[in-house]
């Protein structure tokens, strides 16, 4: 080698034509070489290093790479039942329709074509232009929803082309969507309520039960091999359970329909009826002013003029929204006025204050403080029975001044006003009751007529419940059982006695009087021929604590059972002004409602009219007194 | 070719004059196997990964999992007809001068006219593939990128002006004009294709530094390349939003292909997952094949897999450089340094980026990546260098020799 070298450099200098590669310039490629060398260590170092300091946390991130499909697969939300198995909420299933433009578009686009061809035949929502476009302006995409809410029917049809032409048409796919549909509109709406796009829920037993109703989504999982083989692990959606309600819907339907009835007819601000089992709690129906659609719970038409709607502002329009979502009978607040005479005469009975045999005389006027407190009429010598049937606050107040303030806001507490009564809804109020040591006399007097004090409906109706049933308090409530996706029952109503009320005698008084008050009473136009109905009107001027009551707002109400005798079903209802220049502080339109009510529904509860004429005795609807609000005057001074 | 053997015997005997004793033992023409060997396994090696990481990609989107390995191979049979017949012809060819009427021209010269006037046409007429005019076709099946030709030519050209006149380059002036000659053909290059410039321009480097007799001239010249490639960097915008990739590669936005690259690289263990068992080649490595090759390639095989194929580059490398540093005269020298610079930058560089070592710019791992102009013009190189092998003055270089013995 040396020798060869030493030979070259001297051909070198002999020879200057012939050039050859010097050991000079060899040992600088050798350096290049070194040089080379180096940076390919700093590589070698450098794979090592990315491998030591990020192997764990990039395998994770590989791993995570793996499951190449993870498609969420949806539950199906828990259906709502009524009582009879009607179904009042269900879902119906939709397909999405996904778009992989990178698919369709591979392969030099020989899928496009056959595919467009098979999506305009099967979906008549897009035009071919759309889906090329789409193709076009999104080509490295795999994800896009074409169609959203597409039925059954369609996707089959499209499922069908792609088997003709399994090899052309390639890049579409679908995804189930449920969407939820109430199959009875605005029935009963304010008991169903409704679930948000968001799956939010809003109102009523959506809302409450929503933790049984919805299930868990299922996944599956996968990835392909190298050999494009999918491996796929599925964990099976659980749906939601199903919720049988206490609701009936023909009940319900009878309800509302004559609600709006009545607001076509005479119309007022608000209006609220319960039907209920006083024997176990459960709600037959429970309906408030006009129902929203469930369907599309956020539609203002109807309830708000056009005109308005427009120049609402989105806060407005929430307000307005809250107010329609609004459960009346749970929710809103009241002076209960002459229902509650009941729950006085059954105290002061209770605490052997009175008896059925006590009389009391009424002048017609009353003078408490600074207080003139007028009744209806001049009664002069009542029973216990005839203050009921008459509903006479001289009665009550003697009565009440009686029991003292302590026996009274206990007998409140005991009958659960002021307290929630646990029915399953959201959103329910507690009342406001004077508070014992501001139970003077005048507070004490008027709350025994049912004035100066808020109750909601629920409370009112539970508490009569108790009243005519032997005196068990039931909490009312709305469902009945809950029944998981396999089957299992996975809850159910235990008809909780949260207190026991009164005694049997009081009830067997209870039952009497309150049929009186309806044969003869003032309450005969709730009669229903063929019906023991038994009763207690109210009228209740709202707001009578206030110094000056300017306006006249009066809450007209009646609760009622049915049969008297033996009671199975519970009415109140309540309408909050009257829109009328002669009834506006009249209990008629709501004993007329009842009426009208009960003879629609009572057949579909199992309890038909009997076939002898029910004795009502006299028929003294003509002279019948009314009932009306107690007038509470403040003296001048 | 016996006319060119016929020539070396004569000088030969010039030298020696043993003529009568080489005419009895017909002398073996040396002819490096070792290479041919390295370069088939590579070849080979990349078909494999090519398959084992494109089968995924060619199924899903062409039903037809072969179909890039079926590609390459066409182009890899091709390349290896064309490096044989290169092989074959004597690379002296080249310069040969011979006179067109008035002038005296070589093929090598007439070449690079013509790949001038090619690349300069490109420019205005060429496809457009990710927003550069970088490829020619040439009827339907045949594309063609005429900066591989440019590369194959640069070579030739710089390794002719440096062989004609060796001892300018002591100057620098010597450098210049070798800068000169190729400048244009660079530049052409440079407009659509910067990485393919750069590693021209590191041929044009390295040939007159091998050559030369000075160092430091070279090392300022270094310099002042590097800091006019910053600046150009920084004018170009693209160029500059792939050094904050580059920065930041976990949490830039354009990261994704590199991220992705370096979780297959570290996922891979020492031993990697198993030969076709790559996860990032299903579909989260875009253009697996080609570029990104190497992060794969680490993920089934390991990082002793990755070593393993670096090692076998060293070892071609180290071929080229004897080859280079036997060669029977400086213009085969200078071939060999050139394709040496070649391979060693695109390995280099290739293996940098997708190891996040330097932003992200698309070079191809050399005979590895799926590619046919850049496997067939790889080949047509190496080629070369086997021809300035075989022309070895064989009994001259006893180490050479042994292995074949």
């Amino acid at each position: 080698m040396a020798a060869r070298t030493e030979g070259r450099t001297a051909a070198d200098r002999n020879h200057k034509k012939k050039k050859i590669f010097t050991r000079k310039m060899q040992a600088k490629f050798m350096l290049v070489f070194c040089v080379v060398f180096v940076l390919f260590m700093v590589l070698v170092f450098r794979i090592i290093y990315l491998k030591q300091r990020h192997g764990v946390d990039y395998t994770n991130a590989v791993l995570s790479h793996q499951s190449y499909v993870n498609t969420n697969i949806p539950y199906e939300r828990g259906r709502i039942m009524d009582r009879n198995g009607a179904v009042l909420a269900k879902n119906v299933v939709t397909y999405n329709v996904i778009l992989d433009p990178s698919v369709v578009n591979a392969n030099n686009g020989m899928y496009v074509d056959p595919t467009v061809e098979a999506i305009t035949k099967a979906f008549d929502d897009v035009s071919a232009s759309e889906v090329r476009d789409i193709l076009k302006k999104n080509p490295k995409s795999a994800y896009i929803v074409l169609i959203q809410g597409c039925s059954y029917d369609k996707v089959r049809e499209f499922k069908r082309l792609q088997e003709e032409n399994h090899k052309l048409v390639k890049g579409v796919w679908f995804e189930t969507i449920f969407t939820r549909e109430y199959p009875y509109g605005s029935l009963a709406s304010h008991i169903v309520g409704f679930v948000n796009s968001d799956h939010s829920t809003g109102a009523g037993i959506e809302y409450q039960y929503d933790k049984y109703l919805t299930g868990k989504s299922g996944r599956e999982s996968g990835y392909y091999d190298a050999e494009l083989n999918l491996i796929k692990k599925t964990w099976p959606a659980e749906d939601g359970a199903t919720i049988y309600s206490t609701i009936d819907v023909a009940v319900q339907t009878a309800v509302e329909k004559n609600i709006k009835q009545f607001n076509e007819e005479m119309g007022c601000k608000n209006i609220g009826v319960i039907v209920m089992n006083p024997n176990n709690g459960e709600i037959y129906a429970m309906a408030s002013n006009e129902g929203y659609d469930l369907n599309n719970p956020r539609e203002l038409t109807g309830f708000v003029s056009a005109e308005e709607l427009a120049a609402m502002s989105e806060e407005e329009k929430l307000t307005k929204l809250n107010e329609m979502w609004k459960n009346f009978c749970i929710s809103y607040t009241f002076e209960p006025g002459s229902t509650f005479k009941c729950i006085t005469v059954a105290a002061a009975l209770e605490e052997g204050i009175a008896t059925p045999e006590s009389t009391y005389y009424c002048g017609g006027v009353a003078e408490l403080d600074n207080y003139k407190i007028h009744c209806n009429a001049r009664h002069e010598k009542l029973t216990l029975e005839q203050s009921l049937m008459r509903s006479c606050n001289m009665a009550m107040m003697d009565i009440s001044d009686k029991i003292g303030r302590t026996t009274f806001r206990t007998y409140q507490d005991r009958f659960g006003f002021g307290f929630k009564t646990g029915i399953d809804l959201p959103g329910e109020e507690k009342g406001i009751v004077v508070d014992k040591l501001n139970l003077n006399q005048v507070e004490l007097a008027t709350s025994s007529f049912g004035q100066g004090f808020n109750v909601t409906m629920i409370q009112m109706a539970a508490a009569y419940s108790s009243i005519i049933n032997g005196g068990y308090y039931y909490t009312p409530h709305v469902v009945k059982k809950i029944v998981n996706a396999s089957g299992a029952t996975v809850y159910e109503a235990k008809n909780t006695i949260s207190a026991r009320t009164v005694s049997k005698t009081t009830t067997e008084f209870m039952r009497k009087a309150t049929y009186e008050t309806v044969r003869a009473g003032t309450a005969t136009p709730a009669q229903v021929k063929g019906y023991l109905v038994g009763g207690k009107t109210g009228t209740a001027q709202q707001g009578v604590r206030q110094e000056i009551v300017t306006d006249n707002k009066y809450v007209v109400s009646f609760i009622g059972s049915v049969p008297a005798d033996n009671p199975q079903v519970v009415i109140y209802v309540v309408i909050d002004e009257v829109n009328s220049d002669t009834l506006y502080n009249s209990s008629r339109p709501a004993t007329m409602l009842t009426s009208s009510i009960l003879k629609e529904i009572l057949p579909h509860l199992g309890l038909y009219p009997s076939e002898g004429e029910i004795d009502y005795g006299i028929n003294i609807i003509e002279n019948a007194e009314d009932e009306h609000s107690a007038e509470i005057e403040k003296k001048a001074e | 070719m016996d006319n060119e053997s016929t020539l070396n015997r004569v000088l030969k005997k010039e030298d020696g004059g043993k003529t009568t004793e080489k005419k009895r033992v017909q002398p073996k023409n040396y002819f490096d196997y070792t290479l041919l060997f390295l370069i088939l396994f590579l070849i080979g090696f990349g078909l494999i990964m090519i398959y084992s990481i494109s089968a995924y990609n060619a199924t899903k989107y062409y039903s037809n999992a072969t179909l890039f390995v079926k590609n390459q191979a066409k182009y890899a049979i091709l390349g290896l007809v064309l490096m044989l017949l290169v092989s074959k012809i004597d690379y002296r060819v080249y310069i040969a001068r011979f006179g067109i009427g008035k002038f005296r021209v070589n093929l090598l010269l007439i070449g690079f006219v013509g790949c001038l006037a090619l690349q300069a046409f490109v420019l205005f007429k060429g496809d457009g593939t990710n927003g550069s005019n970088r490829w020619l076709s040439l009827g339907k099946f045949f594309k063609l990128q005429p900066s591989e030709i440019s590369k194959v030519l640069i070579i030739l050209l710089v390794a002719y002006i440096v062989y004609v006149s060796p001892k300018r380059l002591d100057r620098m002036t010597g450098f210049i004009r070798v800068v000169v000659f190729t400048g244009p053909l660079i530049f052409l290059v440079a407009i659509e294709n910067l990485t393919t410039a750069l590693i021209m321009a590191g041929i044009v480097f390295v040939v007159p530094f091998v050559t030369s007799r000075k160092t430091w001239y070279y090392i300022i010249a270094f310099f002042i390349v590097v800091i006019a490639a910053l600046i150009f960097i920084k004018l170009e915008g693209y160029r500059a939003a792939r050094v904050q990739v580059w920065k930041d590669i976990e949490n830039a936005p354009g990261g994704y292909q590199i991220l992705q690259g370096l979780y297959a690289i570290a996922s891979g263990g020492w031993f990697g997952k198993g030969l076709g068992n790559s996860i990032q080649k299903l579909g989260y490595i875009p253009e697996v094949h080609t570029d990104m090759i190497f992060s794969c390639i680490v993920e089934e095989l390991g990082v002793v897999g990755g070593l393993f194929l670096i090692a076998i580059y060293i070892i071609l490398l180290v071929r080229i450089f004897k080859i280079s540093a036997n060669a029977p005269d400086l213009f085969g020298s200078l071939i060999a340094v050139g394709v040496f610079t070649q391979i060693a930058l695109q390995a280099i560089l290739n293996i940098a980026v997708v190891t996040n070592l330097i932003p992200s710019t698309g070079i191809p791992l050399p005979f590895i990546s799926y590619g046919g102009s850049s496997l067939v013009f790889l080949m047509m190189e190496m080629g070369l260098v086997l021809n300035v092998s075989s022309k070895i003055d064989y009994d001259a270089v006893p180490e050479l020799a042994a292995p074949l013995k």
